[in-house]
């Protein structure tokens, strides 16, 4: 990529979508030359497949040095994160869950589609899900080793939790209920992104547990209770408790004689775990009381907070003696009272703020209420420069503005992510319905759901192992699919250059692509460019062949010509055998052309001649007669055979046990030669290779078998 | 991701891919052509193949280079500096292997050929040259299988009114481009724009072929009423998947427009025309330009060294999206 892979959010790296956001300055995008310098003679371009561009850098004329290509791909806008080979794992994947939901859709009546459409768009995200990553959560405590806090898994990647965000708002109808839990829960999964720029909770967890085998009495580090505090503000209950027991006053040998103070740790960690959630379930490792009804879980609630202002209040707290212990202590307690200020110290990042507001805060809010404001405040809380992709997409959701959601989505994460989430948008919000569906005369007529499929169609067809896939989204694509599938098959290679690498995959399976989406006249034109491509290159039966898939009557007229010059040198020869192949290879195709159909009948007429000279029956000699008089009276035979074909057919005429033509097929054949006669008077008449008295000796055999055929009449 | 995937020989004056990108042709300085081929087709890494030279006869550097439709063969058609139109083909015969032949050189009087190209998808390949005095000439094959037999099909001047006619005119250089439309729905159509010094030729026209009367018209000139003289440094036609109009590129010193040609011709039989965006990038002349193969990218490059790339948002409006410029 010529653009520098940041992962600050914004646009950063060359992709060429259109968006309805305020157009900016064009971005510089640095070409990296590897022999070639400015002042150029001249700078050409062209496009290659898809979007790829190729750029020819010429030097000036007087220069001594080279010139180069250089082939730019302008695909790329997950600013590097996703390798090339990832990404072509994504696209292969997620072709059978697209194709499938569309075909789906196109079943689906009205009634169906309001009340269960959610149904199939999530377990379609399901399985895109589970192309872009383990859903494994980051955070996850091992019981074997006590001080590693978290495990090591895959990183996980902005494009799965900008997935998971889009289906969590839109898609999963089921989660309605219960958003700020399942915000807190991708956070969990997704909080390390965000430590690349800024600090966050999680970045500190990580520094901290390389310092924690190090440490001997970690309840006398400040680190130790800041972070606690900060992983109980955005809900990692687990973790908080696993480090509360890490706590010196639990070793066997301090147990008697820090009692109150282990006696109070233990309290907090009870009631950590005792958390009521909103949510109707949760993972086994994970902490908490799960309530399904907002009822249920607002009146464990107040019994909850009841339970910590009461540990709040106790008389133990004076005889602790541990400072450090009795602080931090106090502190997450007030975490869990909901001190805003006490968690606004206790989180870093806008968004785990954000977290801990909906959790101790405002533990009862349900759905999008007032979330937009919330998410406002607490951005102002923390006030961030470098603004993460991830966030700016979240924001427009919380704003409930499709179009920031869609510039979003396309601009930061790319072709395949518009064309793939456009269907959890449109499942969940009528607005990106009408907004995704409606047609934009500015662009030509069709809508934005559309434009995003052409593109990243166009993205596929830029690489030769994604090419054959763009078919499938172009398909789906009512107004212009077909259009730019043309344009994609006639940018396919039909030649090929190499005689090693003789196989014609691409050409059969572009003539296939054609078949199912009834476009012959593109499989037409790419067999006519094989078969002059094997014309030109000294590959005759080949040429006839795909000329003849083609049904290119013009060029196949044309070759037969050829063929009429090669086989009227020839006829009565033995070289008849070189071209005969080349006629079978014609095989049994009713639909040749006038001039090859000539050929096969001339080669039939031939063979019975043949057999006549072995065997000399009077049925063979009926045969050969019945099959020179269908030549004769086909007008496709050419003039230049006729005398050929009489020639050849002397014995035939002076058949001796009676006359093989009848008096008409005799008057029809006198006539052609008359035509003949009359014919070799024009200027440009070619002769016959044949011998000087060929056209008397025909005409006598003619004439003497009309003179037999009248008296056996 | 940007790659270098060619190092082009010494003296190279321009390229030209082949359909599907997998060939490019060179034209040299010293008149030679080289043929560049990808030795594995899945690995993007070309070398030279084939180097011949041009015309015997006629000295100079090769200026243009133009591929013929696939379906006529591997030929390319080329410019020499001294304005020649030569067509060669690579074939393979009894004697030899595949090799480069001329398969004909187009005469010419005292004008010179300033810009070349072939037609698509229609029954007779169409070969349309533009020349230093203002003319153009549309070939005609005559043999779909032997690119040595042309006729001129049609002769004139790059006017509106067809009845005036320019003496003493002199061309700097020209631009054509063909309709991209491969389905034989549509008469066969053109765009052409001049760099003269006589100003009605300027200005690119679109020229369809009546095929009533068999004859060539101007059905649109791309060029507001004030800057009808500009001279024309470049056109594109972008390919149409589905709009319901056309979109040409012309370039002047003004910038590039981008025209909407709607295919619905008033009594005149003149095509309404709209230009959509004024775009200006490029500091002095535009070189070439290319739309991708959905028409909704068009790339430019200038005197000014870089590759510009414009779009339209969806709200229709213009504006340059990306600039691809080398190190300085």
């Amino acid at each position: 990529m010529p653009a520098v892979a940041s992962d600050s959010g914004d646009f950063n790296s060359l992709s060429i979508v259109p968006h309805s956001l305020e157009t900016q300055t064009p971005r510089v995008y640095p070409l990296r030359t590897s022999r070639t310098a400015p002042p150029f003679g001249r700078v050409s371009i062209s496009w290659g497949r898809g979007s790829t561009l190729r750029v020819s850098l010429l030097q000036p004329g007087g220069a001594e040095s080279d010139g180069e290509v250089v082939e730019v791909n302008l695909t790329n806008a997950e600013g590097g994160e996703i390798s090339e080979a990832e990404r072509q794992r994504i696209a292969h994947g997620s072709v059978t869950p697209f194709a499938l939901l569309q075909s789906r859709k196109n079943q689906m009546d009205e009634l169906q589609y309001d009340k269960t459409w959610w149904v199939h768009v999530m377990e379609y995200s399901n399985e895109i899900k589970s192309l872009l990553g383990t859903s494994k959560s980051y955070i996850t405590p091992t019981i074997e080793n006590p001080k590693a806090l978290l495990e090591d898994v895959e990183e996980p990647t902005s494009l799965k939790a900008a997935w998971e965000l889009m289906e969590m708002f839109y898609a999963d109808k089921q989660s309605q209920t219960w958003i700020p839990e399942r915000l807190l829960d991708w956070l969990a999964d997704f909080d390390c992104l965000l430590s690349a720029t800024l600090p966050t909770v999680h970045a500190k967890l990580v520094a901290f547990q390389k310092a924690l085998v190090t440490i001997q009495e970690v309840e006398n580090d400040p680190e130790y209770w800041e972070i606690m505090s900060s992983a109980l503000g955005i809900g990692w209950l687990d973790i908080v408790v696993k480090m509360l027991r890490l706590h010196g006053s639990y070793q066997l040998d301090q147990l008697g004689t820090r009692e109150i103070e282990s006696g109070l740790v233990e309290a907090v960690a009870v009631l950590i775990s005792q958390m009521p959630r909103l949510r109707p379930h949760i993972s086994d490792e994970k902490l908490g009381e799960c309530y399904n009804t907002k009822p249920e879980f607002m009146k464990a609630w107040e019994k909850w907070r009841t339970q910590i202002t009461k540990l709040d209040c106790h008389p133990y707290w004076l005889q602790c003696d541990h400072k450090q212990t009795r602080v931090g202590l106090k502190n997450m307690i007030q975490i869990m009272l909901g001190n805003a200020n006490v968690v606004s110290n206790a989180t870093y990042h806008w968004i785990e703020l954000y977290i801990s507001h909906l959790l101790y805060i405002r533990p009862f809010t349900v759905g999008l209420e007032s979330m937009y404001t919330l998410a406002q405040k607490c951005m102002h809380l923390k006030p961030i420069t470098n603004r993460h992709k991830l966030m700016g997409l979240l924001i427009g959701i919380l704003e409930e503005n499709t179009e920031v959601v869609l510039a979003e989505c396309s601009r930061s994460f790319g072709p395949w992510m518009i064309t793939h989430a456009a269907e959890l948008l449109t499942a969940g919000s009528a607005q990106a319905e009408i907004l995704l569906h409606e047609e934009q005369s500015k662009i030509g007529g069709i809508c934005i759901e559309e434009l995003h499929r052409l593109i990243y169609a166009q993205v596929l067809s830029s690489h030769v192992l994604t090419w054959n896939i763009a078919p499938i989204y172009l398909t789906s694509c009512m107004k212009q699919g077909l259009g730019l599938l043309e344009n994609l098959l006639y940018k396919q290679p039909v030649q090929v250059l190499s005689e090693v690498l003789k196989d014609c995959n691409i050409l059969l399976h572009s003539i296939e692509i054609c078949r199912l989406n009834g476009i012959d006249y593109v499989s037409h034109h790419m067999m006519k460019i094989a078969g002059v491509h094997y014309w030109k290159h000294g590959e005759k039966g080949s040429a006839v062949y795909w000329l003849q898939q083609a049904q290119d009557e013009v060029r196949l007229n044309r070759i037969a010509k050829h063929l009429f010059d090669f086989v009227g040198k020839s006829v009565s020869d033995e070289s008849f055998k070189q071209w005969e192949g080349m006629i079978d290879l014609l095989g049994t195709e009713s639909k040749t052309a006038g001039g090859l159909e000539f050929l096969k009948k001339y080669r039939d007429f031939r063979r019975s001649l043949q057999q006549v000279e072995d065997g000399i029956t009077t049925d063979d000699a009926r045969k050969a007669s019945e099959a020179l008089i269908s030549l004769m009276r086909n007008p496709s035979t050419p003039q230049q055979f006729w005398l050929h074909l009489l020639n050849d057919s002397l014995e035939l005429l002076n058949w001796k046990d009676r006359p093989l033509f009848n008096v008409s097929q005799t008057n029809l054949l006198l006539n052609k030669l008359q035509e003949l006669s009359l014919a070799r008077l024009l200027p440009g008449y070619v002769d016959a290779d044949l011998p000087p008295d060929a056209f008397r000796s025909v005409r006598l055999a003619l004439a003497s078998n009309l003179g037999r055929a009248i008296l056996e009449e | 991701m940007d790659k270098s995937i060619l190092v082009l020989d010494k003296g190279t004056r321009c390229t030209a891919w082949n359909y599907s990108g997998e060939r490019l042709v060179a034209g040299l300085i010293d008149g030679s052509l080289a043929i560049y081929d990808s030795t594995d087709p899945a690995s993007s890494n070309f070398t030279c193949t084939h180097r011949f030279k041009g015309l015997e006869a006629h000295n100079g550097s090769i200026v243009k280079v133009v591929w013929a439709p696939p379906e006529y063969g591997d030929a390319v058609a080329c410019i020499s500096e001294d304005g020649n139109l030569s067509l060669w083909e690579e074939i393979v015969d009894d004697t030899e292997g595949p090799h480069w032949k001329m398969c004909k050189c187009f005469d010419r009087n005292t004008s010179q050929v300033l810009d070349v190209q072939f037609g698509y998808g229609q029954t007779s390949l169409k070969l349309v040259a533009a020349y230093s005095d203002g003319r153009v000439k549309i070939h005609e094959l005559l043999d779909t299988l032997e690119l040595e037999k042309w006729q001129l099909q049609a002769e004139f001047q790059n006017v509106i009114d067809l009845v005036s006619k320019f003496g003493n005119v002199s061309c700097i250089s020209a631009s054509i481009s063909w309709n991209p439309e491969r389905i034989e729905v549509r008469q066969s159509s053109f765009v052409l724009g001049f760099n003269s010094n006589t100003p009605s030729l300027n200005s690119a026209k679109v020229w369809e072929f009546d095929l009533d009367h068999q004859r060539w018209l101007p059905v649109a000139e791309l060029s507001l009423p004030e800057d009808k003289g500009d001279q024309v440094s470049s056109v594109a036609w972008a390919p149409n998947i589905g709009r319901p109009y056309e979109l040409i590129a012309v370039a002047t010193q003004k910038g590039i427009s981008i025209w909407q040609l709607r295919s619905n011709p008033d009594h005149d039989g003149r095509l309404s025309v709209h230009r959509v965006a004024l775009l200006s990038g490029h500091e002095n002349e535009v070189w070439e330009m290319e739309w991708d193969m959905s028409g909704m990218t068009l790339a430019t490059t200038g005197s000014d060294g870089v590759v510009r790339l414009w779009q339209s948002n969806l709200n229709g409006a213009w504006h340059e999206q990306a600039v691809l410029a080398p190190p300085s």
